[in-house]
């Protein structure tokens, strides 16, 4: 019924541009708490293995919560060798590293005559907080005049995308979009746009997220993790009725965007195709999800619209589920009134229960583990299920991997702040 | 697919030398110097003490009191600029679907006056004694967010951290997002607060003058830090004529490029690259060009590089070049902004703005850069550069409205 509403507004009226490019995704590179590099990802997500453990990298003293998705085997040296490491920060490192593997994947050649054609877009919002606080604390405690001034350049926000066109030779363009947890899909929207208008041929689209003592602090203080309210536990389990917060988590994912027949011409492998991106703004409440979840659906109809794709055409949801009370709920909602009696069929995962909550990586994690899905034909598991709750009623993909061939998905990422965006993704069929 | 005009409708600044494009631009005619004497936290211990801060703003003229705690500073000059944006382009957000206006602003600290807080007070007082307000108000991602809420906005937001030239990003991807039919109005441009980092840092680096910024004069000493926000309203052309609105100028498109070289110092190659790409993708031919907005930083590096670049693409044509930081200091991720509506209104008014504390010219910098009095001469065609830390440059392509 709802379905029919839609059409007669004219939603899926629309006929495709015939000048639209097909933008394709051709390399993928991915440091995660579940895995380093996609094949090792993809099979964890798959087995339903945790990435939560204690965390090492700084000293968790008295906070009620003592775990996160920290990436514990990643040593940037075996990815990017010795050379120029010395003054980059830790989520400039992850990031490089991951370029490195979306580079060699995708075997892309750059050089005097393509460099000028390749741009790099990425998604961090948070990324360069520790180096603010570590030049903030010497000033503080040493005084202004005696801060290392080689700490200054790390500290403005587009340090660690700049470093990827240093690093590799980039020169065609070099965006940083900071929209919190929409940070990595705006990115890939950006990309898009950006190839769609002939501004380049290829972008490495990327996003970042890393465990600093600031941004933990940050959310434990907002009582945003898991097992920080009383008798609660530190778990990441999303559409559960014990869901309390999430697990935050760190990493850096960067993919290879080309227009499909520049994929073609260099024979390289295709692993999906950007069918649609929407995205909206919801003004109602500051910092909190609208409870009617208006700029989701709006976000989740105008991906279909782009796509030219109607509901049931979607096989599976990427959710934005993150184990917060509101967040899962609201979302479970905002899919019944998009996509109407189809809503009860199709499979819904929140790897957000393996990997965690890594904010502006976060739809990087989710397009990442939506590619790998399509290349299996296997749905990776929501884990940590075993408590129905009533208001998150929807058919999720709970605790085991399930097989099915996949041809669209959708992936979501909502922002509390207001952003909100929805990709799909296409198998590639040629 | 065929191309939109993509035209200005209304701007709206909050500067160191004026709130309002009026006031702005009278005293940019003039020459006025927004520089002071640091006031927004203690300077004694850096080497230098002057900056741009914008001094007679007050948030509560634009916010409502309760809101305006909810927020930093950036945010406070970003409401307050767009409020002075829509107004300025007679603009009744009821009469339009809110799901078809962007907002997308650049910036390069954001709010990190929250920050500086939340580290000063877990420094000196402990973690358990920080306010969760400065948490809650840090993220960057806010700034487009305040901005969205305060208008109802539903449509994208997005916020751009490429530095120095963010705020030319966001207007660039404002142009993009018409011609593809994002959107139907956008909100673009770049807002940034003093920030006490920002000034440490620049310090630390030997980059600061210590008392005023002299652009292209050969004993410039250095950048001066400034604050501010710029906004501009972006329409189809179609948009606006159905609407009888004022055309302030044409956004004939823009060009990027990025060094790939050092994380602080400008390359030419780079910065030809930029220019060179901001005029083919426009087709206009660099006779063409009547005047350059410069980045125009007041660094030893930055303007040597600047000029060079302008010369190898603009030959032995003395193409004139101002930069207005020479009166604002640098604000940053808003500079291209404030630099964009300052095109605006030379392409409109045929004056150009003057680069002020010129006294001795420089060989590395053989341009004509309208010394210290604004000059009045016809102006069509003009160029907005803005060069960032990492290397990235965005250059947009600004014309005078001709139906």
């Amino acid at each position: 019924m709802r379905q029919r509403q839609c059409i007669k507004k004219g939603l899926f009226n629309i006929t495709k541009e015939m000048d639209k490019k097909r933008i394709v995704i051709t390399g993928i590179g991915v440091i995660s708490p579940v895995g380093i590099g996609k094949d090792q990802y993809w099979e964890s997500l798959q087995a339903g293995k945790s990435g939560f453990r204690p965390i090492t990298l700084f000293d968790t003293l008295d906070l009620g919560v003592k775990i996160a998705g920290e990436i514990t085997n990643f040593n940037a040296k075996e990815i990017l060798g010795f050379q120029g490491l010395m003054d980059l920060d830790r989520a400039t490192l992850l990031l490089l590293s991951a370029a490195k593997f979306a580079l060699d994947d995708s075997r892309l050649i750059v050089d005097e005559a393509t460099t000028h054609r390749i741009g790099v877009s990425v998604g961090s919002t948070l990324g360069n907080l520790h180096s603010v606080s570590k030049f903030d604390r010497e000033s503080l405690t040493e005084g202004p005049r005696y801060v290392n001034p080689s700490i200054f350049p790390s500290t403005v926000g587009n340090s660690s995308a700049s470093r990827i066109s240093i690093r590799f030779q980039i020169k065609g363009f070099n965006a940083t979009l900071s929209t919190g947890m929409c940070s990595a899909l705006d990115a890939i929207d950006y990309a898009r746009d950006a190839i769609m208008l002939g501004r380049a041929d290829t972008v490495l689209c990327g996003s970042i997220e890393d465990l600093s003592s600031q941004t933990f602090l940050g959310f434990y203080k907002l009582k945003y993790l898991a097992g920080t309210k009383e008798k609660t536990e530190a778990i990441s389990c999303p559409f559960d009725k014990r869901r309390n917060g999430i697990i935050f988590s760190e990493g850096a994912v960067v993919l290879v965007l080309q227009e499909f027949s520049d994929a073609l011409k260099s024979n390289v492998k295709i692993y999906g195709e950007i069918l649609g991106i929407g995205s909206s703004f919801d003004p109602s409440k500051f910092y909190k999800y609208n409870p009617k979840g208006e700029g989701m659906k709006e976000a989740m109809r105008s991906a279909l619209k782009d796509a030219n794709l109607r509901p049931e055409d979607i096989d599976c949801i990427f959710a934005n589920a993150n184990s917060t009370q509101d967040a899962d709920a609201i979302e479970t909602n905002a899919i019944k009134d998009v996509f109407g009696s189809c809503a009860y069929k199709i499979p819904i995962t929140a790897i957000k229960s393996t990997v965690g909550e890594g904010f502006s990586v976060s739809g990087g994690f989710s397009t990442t583990s939506a590619l790998g899905a399509l290349q299996l034909g296997a749905i990776p598991p929501t884990i940590n299920y075993n408590q129905k709750d009533p208001g998150c009623d929807l058919n999720y993909v709970v605790n085991k991997s399930q097989k099915k061939e996949l041809s669209k998905v959708m992936v979501n990422t909502f922002n509390p702040g207001g952003a909100n965006i929805s990709l799909i993704l296409g198998k590639f069929n040629g | 697919m065929n191309k939109k005009r993509v035209v200005m409708t209304g701007l709206g600044v909050v500067t160191s030398i004026g709130i309002g494009k009026d006031t702005f631009w009278n005293n940019l005619l003039k020459g006025q110097s927004g520089i002071s004497k640091v006031e927004g936290f203690d300077t004694s211990e850096h080497f230098v003490h002057n900056g741009g801060e914008v001094k007679n703003f007050r948030a509560e003229d634009f916010i409502g009191k309760s809101r305006v705690k909810l927020m930093g500073k950036a945010s406070h000059l970003a409401i307050a600029s767009t409020n002075l944006a829509l107004k300025d382009a007679k603009l009744d957000l009821k009469n339009i679907d809110s799901k078809r206006i962007a907002v997308l602003l650049g910036t390069t600290s954001g709010e990190t006056q929250e920050i500086e807080e939340m580290d000063s007070t877990w420094v000196k007082k402990g973690k358990d004694a920080i306010d969760l307000w400065s948490i809650i108000q840090y993220p960057v991602s806010n700034i487009s967010s305040h901005v969205a809420m305060e208008f109802k906005i539903k449509g994208p937001t997005r916020i751009f951290t490429t530095a120095c030239a963010a705020g030319n990003y966001a207007i660039g991807y404002g142009y993009d997002s018409l011609q593809l039919g994002k959107a139907d109005l956008v909100i673009a441009g770049g807002s940034d607060a003093f920030s006490y980092l920002s000034f440490t840092g620049f310090s630390q680096l030997g980059a600061m003058a210590p008392e005023k910024c002299q652009p292209f004069d050969k004993n410039r000493k250095g950048m001066l830090q400034g604050e501010g926000s710029g906004i501009l309203i972006l329409e189809t052309m179609e948009s606006a004529l159905n609407r009888n609105a004022h055309i302030y100028a044409e956004i004939l498109g823009y060009g990027l490029s990025c060094d790939a070289s050092h994380m602080t110092n400008p390359q030419v190659d780079g910065v030809v690259q930029c220019m060179q790409n901001a005029l083919e993708r426009t087709n206009i031919k660099s006779e063409d060009i009547d005047y350059i907005s410069a980045h125009g930083t007041g660094t030893r590096n930055n303007d040597k590089a600047e000029c060079a670049a302008i010369n190898k693409i603009f030959q032995n044509r003395r193409v004139p070049v101002s930069s207005i930081k020479s009166m604002l200091g640098h604000t940053m991720g808003a500079a291209s902004a404030i630099e964009a509506v300052t095109c605006c209104l030379a392409v409109q008014n045929d004056i150009l703005p003057p680069t002020i504390n010129f006294e001795t010219p420089d060989s590395e910098c053989d341009i004509d850069c309208v010394p210290n009095v604004a000059r009045k001469q016809k102006v069509t065609t003009v160029l907005n550069n803005a060069f960032a830390f990492g290397g990235n440059n965005a250059c947009v392509v600004i014309k005078k409205w001709i139906e």
